[in-house]
């Protein structure tokens, strides 16, 4: 097919953390993730959504692939969930130039549920199902290998766009960038007040209304959710 | 009716507003968007982000020239071939290009091949400033929207006509034969004319028309005389003949 604009200029080959030669591994696919552990739980755990809440401290950088899916947002992936990215991934890369690895870890922590139309009472219900907390700012796959974004980014799209909660695909470039853009924008914020200075300062008594888990989140996360347009 | 005191109802010992309100009401982390208190609200929307505001706004200074002296290697690539396929060919026709199907482009290009042509796609981008240097300068109003060039070293035009009238989706805008810019008329004519050496031949043939018809004009004379004595003598011959007999019989 004769394009009738030129492509842009080229960019260095950002390859797996700069390195020249990529190799793609023996299992190029998703492993497959069992829907409930090899030593199913027999004590059933509290609910504990403190798991979901604010920013994730793992996983938050690459480590093998150059393009994954960021979570912008805290939710629970269960079994259904990891299918479909395992399936989709699976059938939209190449084997043999291209690989992804799962960076969310497989089903441990188990939910319960009452059955349907029953009373308040009786005791916790049974298991239900085994679901993985995720934070926002964690990645859930990376995919790697001799591919550009504009390949990957489709696929990856259409499988964060079926996720609990908002993802975006990106790669390395492109979170680089989003963080870059966070920093200029904490930076050059005309507004004197920001919500980290009243909360940490209490002033006019704020923290009456507050949390205190405001003082880490600093306004940017409100329960599951994280607000993009806060500086 | 127990008065109340320090011996009264646990409920009424101490009573914290915080441990309170969580009796009733949602945990912190909802699947919903949880209602945030009005406070909260305000502060929220007291520590919104403000962005930088230039003295003066963008918009009212004079845009940069955004791609400058970038010089693409691609770019020059692609200018040294089209400058290269200009000066090695004797026909060059641009064409306005429709979107056909692949094979349709492969057919065309297919018969045009045949006939020694070759199709070249060209960018604008790239042909604009090559042609206007060039001595085909004329043409630059030809190289606007989707174009193609038909090369070959040899001017074919009747040929090309040929094909390009079977495929409507090509349309001929105008060609240089031989250093000489023709319109789309000026190629029909072209084709029709005869080739070199027919026309050349038909050159020969009037400027030795003259030539060949003296010598026939130098023996019309005799001939003319020969034939007129050749038939005296068979009228005399006949008629001695006819005289004769009679005579030979007496």
């Amino acid at each position: 097919m004769w394009r009738w604009r030129l492509p842009g200029p080229l960019r260095p080959g950002g390859g797996q953390g700069g390195l020249g030669r990529i190799t793609i591994p023996e299992k190029p696919k998703l492993k497959f993730m069992d829907k409930v552990p090899a030593v199913p739980k027999v004590r059933r755990e509290p609910r504990q959504l403190r798991d979901i809440r604010g920013p994730s401290e793992v996983a938050t950088d690459f480590t093998e692939g150059q393009y994954g899916i960021l979570a912008l947002g805290g939710g629970y992936l269960h079994w259904g969930h990891f299918e479909m990215i395992r399936l989709t991934i699976g059938r939209s890369i190449d084997p043999k130039n291209m690989f992804a690895v799962w960076r969310v870890p497989p089903p441990s922590k188990a939910v319960t549920r009452k059955s349907l139309g029953h009373r308040m009472g009786g005791g916790k219900g049974p298991i239900d199902r085994y679901v993985t907390a995720v934070k926002s700012g964690r990645l859930v796959v990376e995919v790697g290998g001799r591919c550009e974004f504009g390949e990957v980014e489709p696929f990856l799209a259409r499988v964060a766009q079926k996720l609990p909660f908002p993802a975006v695909p990106v790669s390395r470039e492109s979170l680089q960038e989003m963080r870059r853009e966070e920093e200029e924008k904490r930076l050059n914020n005309q507004n004197p007040w920001t919500f980290e200075r009243v909360v940490t300062s209490n002033m006019l008594g704020m923290r009456k209304y507050l949390s205190p888990y405001d003082l880490r989140l600093k306004g940017r996360y409100w329960g599951k959710f994280f607000l993009k347009h806060r500086v | 009716m127990a008065a109340l005191g320090g011996g009264g109802t646990r409920w009424r010992r101490a009573w914290l507003p915080a441990l309170q309100l969580l009796r009733r009401g949602s945990k912190a982390v909802t699947r919903h968007w949880k209602a945030m208190h009005l406070q909260r609200q305000k502060l929220m929307a007291v520590t919104e982000y403000l962005p930088p505001r230039p003295a003066v706004p963008p918009r009212c200074l004079p845009r940069p020239s955004a791609h400058g002296v970038q010089e693409d290697g691609q770019a020059r690539v692609l200018r040294r071939q089209v400058q290269d396929t200009l000066s090695a060919s004797r026909m060059v026709a641009v064409c306005h290009y429709n979107p056909m199907a692949d094979e349709d482009v492969a057919t065309f290009r297919h018969y045009l091949r045949k006939h020694g042509i070759h199709v070249k796609f060209v960018l604008n981008e790239i042909a604009r400033p090559v042609v206007a240097q060039s001595k085909f300068r004329n043409l630059l109003p030809l190289f606007v929207s989707r174009n193609i060039l038909l090369v070959s070293a040899e001017p074919r035009a009747r040929e090309m006509l040929r094909v390009l009238r079977g495929v409507p989706q090509v349309i001929l805008l105008g060609a240089v034969i031989d250093g000489t810019i023709l319109s789309r008329r000026g190629v029909e004519n072209f084709a029709q004319l005869p080739s070199l050496e027919v026309s050349q031949g038909q050159t020969v043939a009037a400027l030795s028309l003259l030539p060949s018809q003296t010598s026939s004009l130098l023996q019309q004379g005799p001939a003319r005389l020969t034939a007129l004595l050749d038939e005296h003598i068979r009228r005399l011959r006949d008629a001695g003949a006819a005289t004769e007999p009679p005579t030979g019989n007496h």
